[in-house]
């Protein structure tokens, strides 16, 4: 789905990223982690055609996107951004679910179907004003705009930051059952526990480099790899690399909850 | 761009150094010398003082860049301005009676460079002096009351913000499929009408934070004994001042 081939990219004579190569397969669910500044956006931005690469070749849906229009990717990409006051330009909900549609569909009946489903799923009120919203009621508009288009890609760039546990937990549920339904999922985020518990794949970045590419769980328990990156791991995964032989598999507090039982259980 | 050209770039240059007072009356004479000149030949010269001035504070760069985009809509105003003089004689006649005379052309041509002239020095004003001295100054020296000091400064202040914060929406909305990487510059400005209520709501939301932190900070408590700063007028602050009084009187006299 997305393919980075020995990708550089520059910027008022900096080198953002740095000969990455990777691929994203139809269907991955895949966290891009990293400390501030270590080009975690600007990567993001390069799978879509917001940026172009000063050199290497991204590949996204099969389209080049040095030379394929954005438009044309957006599409089949949902890109949500971390503030989505940058997103809303319509003044009820309604129209800012419909606009997202029209922008990448024809289909009038489709149009009205979609977005009075995605109204319906979302419990919004059509006729409200977005800008009166709350902060993640607004970020709630927006994944319903993106995930009305039903996007074969979707690209986030932390879109959980600033939300409460509920919020958050209704933004990753819907975005893991879009993932579910077939969609590919690329996740910018810095919540090391949300992408223990969400992301299958994660890629880390450090510095414009990419460091790894692999398994979540394997990444996650690797110190020097997440050091390396300025990152720490989830607190549940630090305790059971603390507890060492045993709690290998240990990845989530259910996980622990049960190590603890068969090792206590064992003792007795 | 325009929020590009107006932030402070650092420096220990002897222009960077000067009193901001200085700054400011160099900028205002060079400024009114463009306007106030009917000589093509001046305004060039002023054009190109302005570029030594850019290059001795260490910001050619960005100088060269600000006259680029100066010149494109330069051009877009001696474009307009140029068929609507009637007088003088014919030098290109098009069709439906559209005419260029010489007296159009050359008066178009200096409105151009007088744009040019004038606006470069407030832009290179600004990109060496900081904001908290401009308004120290405006308040200290100028007795200007600090309310409307601060409201003048942090509009300068915002206009970089809104640039990055419309750059972003739109950024945004061509994520989301809205063509804006079309060449048709119609269709493009057409797309822009809609953005203007995203960027209106966040500069509203930005402007209301920023307000009600300063309250917080005791904004109206402040008077203009409360800054500690002092700029004192120095030998080459008055050589500055003498200078910028000549360049205005020559702008008068040179034919």
């Amino acid at each position: 789905m997305i393919l980075f081939d020995n990708v550089s990219y520059s910027a008022g004579g900096t080198k953002i990223i740095k000969g990455v190569s990777f691929e994203i397969r139809r269907g991955d669910f895949t966290a891009l982690i990293g400390a501030n500044g270590a080009g975690k956006s600007t990567l993001a931005r390069l799978c879509n055609g917001l940026l172009k690469p000063t050199s290497g070749t991204v590949r996204t849906g099969g389209f080049d996107t040095a030379s394929a229009k954005t438009s044309r990717i957006a599409k089949f990409t949902g890109f949500l951004f971390q503030d989505p006051d940058r997103q809303i330009c319509k003044n009820s909900v309604r129209d800012e679910i419909r606009f997202s549609l029209e922008c990448v569909m024809e289909d009038r009946d489709e149009i009205e179907m979609r977005c009075e489903r995605a109204i319906r799923e979302f419990s919004f009120d059509g006729e409200r004003e977005p800008f009166t919203m709350s902060r993640g009621e607004r970020q709630r508009l927006v994944l319903a705009s993106v995930l009305a288009a039903e996007p074969e890609l979707l690209i986030l760039d932390e879109p959980t930051t600033g939300l409460d546990y509920r919020e958050c937990m209704y933004i990753m549920d819907c975005i893991s059952a879009i993932n579910r339904k077939g969609a590919t999922v690329l996740m910018i985020s810095h919540d090391m526990e949300i992408v223990q518990d969400f992301a299958k794949d994660a890629m880390v970045l450090n510095d414009g480099m990419l460091l790894a590419h692999g398994r979540t769980k394997e990444i996650i328990r690797d110190r020097e790899l997440l050091a390396r990156a300025s990152l720490l791991p989830p607190q549940i995964t630090d305790l059971a690399l603390v507890l060492g032989e045993g709690y290998e598999s240990v990845v989530t507090v259910g996980d622990m909850v049960s190590a603890v039982k068969e090792r206590s259980g064992s003792k007795r | 761009m325009i929020g590009g050209f107006l932030d402070y770039s650092p420096g220990d240059s002897f222009l960077h150094r000067l009193n901001p007072l200085a700054k400011i009356f160099l900028s205002l004479m060079l400024c009114v010398s463009c306007f106030v000149t009917d000589s093509l030949y001046f305004c060039l010269f002023m054009i190109l003082l302005d570029l030594a001035m850019a290059a001795w504070a260490g910001i050619s760069g960005r100088a060269m860049a600000m006259l680029e985009a100066l010149v494109k809509l330069s051009a877009l105003l001696f474009l307009i301005q140029v068929f609507f003089i009637r007088e003088g004689n014919v030098i290109l006649l098009l069709p439906m009676d559209i005419r260029v005379t010489d007296k159009g052309a050359l008066f178009s041509l200096l409105m151009a460079l007088r744009l040019i002239g004038a606006t470069m020095p407030l832009a290179l004003m600004l990109s060496i002096t900081r904001m908290n001295d401009l308004s120290n100054v405006l308040v200290g020296t100028l007795g200007i009351p600090y309310k409307y000091a601060f409201s003048l400064t942090t509009a300068i202040r915002f206009i970089p913000v809104f640039t990055a914060a419309m750059a972003g929406i739109i950024e945004a909305q061509t994520a989301r499929g809205v063509s804006f990487d079309t060449r048709n510059i119609f269709t493009k400005i057409g797309l822009i009408f809609p953005l203007c209520v995203p960027l209106l709501v966040t500069s509203v939301r930005k402007i209301e934070g920023a307000a009600i932190s300063a309250e917080l900070r005791g904004f109206n408590l402040r008077k203009r004994e409360s800054g500690y700063k002092n700029y004192p007028i120095r030998a080459a602050d008055i050589g500055v001042f003498l200078f910028a009084v000549t360049v205005a009187v020559l702008g008068v006299i040179v034919p």
